[in-house]
C-alpha cells in the first residue's frame, strides 16, 4: 500500500526540482557566441602555429639529410671532372707544358758556325 | 514518478540549426543557444550548486558543440548531446576541485502567487531539498536530477552517464530512500 508520506515527499520533491529545472540567463547567447569566436581564432593561431613549426623542422631536416659529406664532395668533383672534356684537354695541355718545362736545352748555332758551315 | 515527456524544442529544427552552425553561422548558435542554455544551466545548478559555476560550464558545453558541430551525428536528440556533454564537465570540475559539492546551494524560490506564508514554506523545502541533494553521492544526484528535475527517461539517463539502465534505476531507487531519510523532519518515520 502506498506511504501517504510517500506520496507527499515524492509530489514534493518533483515540485522543488522542478522549480529550479530551467534558469535563464539574459544575454548568455552574446558571451557564448564571443567566445566561440575567441576560441575559434585561438584555435587558428595554434594550427597556423603547428603548420609552421613543422614547416621549419622539414626545412631543417631536408637541409641536413641532403648536405654532402667531404668524401661524396670529392667523388662527385673528381667524377665531374672527368665528364667534362675541356678539362681533360686542359689536363692534356698542362701535362705538355710540363713535358716542355722537361725537355733538354738546346744550344743554338752561333753565326760564326753558321758562316763556316759547307755549302754557306 | 510520471514519465511524462517534457516539452522538448523540435529536434528537427536543433539538426538543421546544428548544419549552420557547422558552417560557422553565428546566428544560428545563437539561436540554439538560446533553445537550450536555460535548461543546462539549471541541470549545472542542480549538480553543482553555484550559479556561477553552472554558467561557465554551459559556456564550456557550447564551446565543446560548436567545436564538435561539423562531427555531430543527429542520432541523439540534441538536448541529450548537450546534457551528456556538461555531465562529463561536472565529473572533470569534481575531479579538479579535489572534492565533491556538498554545501547547500545558493537557491532562491520563487513564491510565484503564494502567500507569505506558504511562500516561506517552499523556500524552506527548496532549500532542505538542496541541501539533502548537495549531500547525495554524485552517481545517486545526477540520475535524480535528470529523471526528477530534467524528466528524462531512463534509456537517456543511462546513455548520458554512460551505464545499463538497471544501475540508472538502482542509484535513483537508493537516492529517494536517502532523502527521504534526510528530510524525516519533514516527512516522519516511515
Amino acid at each position: 500500500m502506498d506511504n501517504p508520506n510517500h506520496n507527499a515527499f515524492d509530489q514534493e520533491l518533483a515540485a522543488s526540482l522542478s522549480r529550479g529545472r530551467t534558469v535563464a540567463v539574459p544575454g548568455f547567447s552574446g558571451r557564448v557566441v564571443e567566445a566561440v569566436r575567441a576560441d575559434r581564432r585561438r584555435r587558428i593561431v595554434i594550427r597556423w602555429s603547428s603548420v609552421a613549426t613543422a614547416a621549419a623542422a622539414c626545412l631543417v631536416a631536408v637541409l641536413t639529410l641532403s648536405a654532402p659529406s667531404e668524401e661524396a664532395l670529392n667523388r662527385q668533383t673528381l667524377a665531374l671532372v672527368a665528364r667534362d672534356e675541356s678539362a681533360q684537354l686542359a689536363d692534356l695541355l698542362g701535362a705538355a707544358d710540363d713535358l716542355s718545362l722537361l725537355s733538354p736545352a738546346v744550344e743554338k748555332p752561333s753565326v760564326v758556325e753558321v758562316l763556316n758551315a759547307p755549302g754557306s | 514518478m510520471a514519465q511524462e515527456e517534457p516539452t522538448l524544442p523540435d529536434d528537427e529544427d536543433d539538426k538543421r540549426l546544428m548544419a549552420l552552425v557547422a558552417e560557422g553561422d553565428d546566428d544560428a548558435l545563437r539561436l540554439l543557444v538560446n533553445r537550450h542554455h536555460a535548461r543546462l544551466v539549471g541541470y549545472l545548478r542542480g549538480e553543482v550548486g553555484s550559479q556561477a559555476t553552472a554558467e561557465e560550464l554551459a559556456m564550456e558545453v557550447f564551446i565543446r558543440l560548436h567545436r564538435a558541430a561539423s562531427r555531430w551525428r543527429p542520432e541523439a536528440k540534441l538536448s541529450t548531446y548537450l546534457i551528456h556533454i556538461a555531465h562529463n564537465l561536472v565529473l572533470n570540475e569534481w575531479r579538479r576541485r579535489g572534492r565533491k559539492p556538498t554545501t547547500a546551494l545558493e537557491f532562491a524560490a520563487e513564491p510565484g502567487d503564494s502567500t507569505q506564508q506558504s511562500a516561506r514554506r517552499v523556500a524552506e523545502l527548496d532549500e532542505a531539498f538542496q541541501r539533502a541533494i548537495a549531500q547525495l553521492p554524485p552517481e545517486q544526484r545526477t540520475a535524480i536530477l535528470l529523471v526528477v528535475q530534467q524528466e528524462l527517461p531512463y534509456e537517456d539517463i543511462a546513455e548520458i552517464m554512460g551505464v545499463p539502465v538497471s544501475s540508472v534505476k538502482t542509484w535513483i531507487h537508493r537516492a529517494r530512500s536517502r532523502l527521504r531519510e534526510l528530510l524525516k523532519d519533514f516527512y516522519g518515520n516511515e
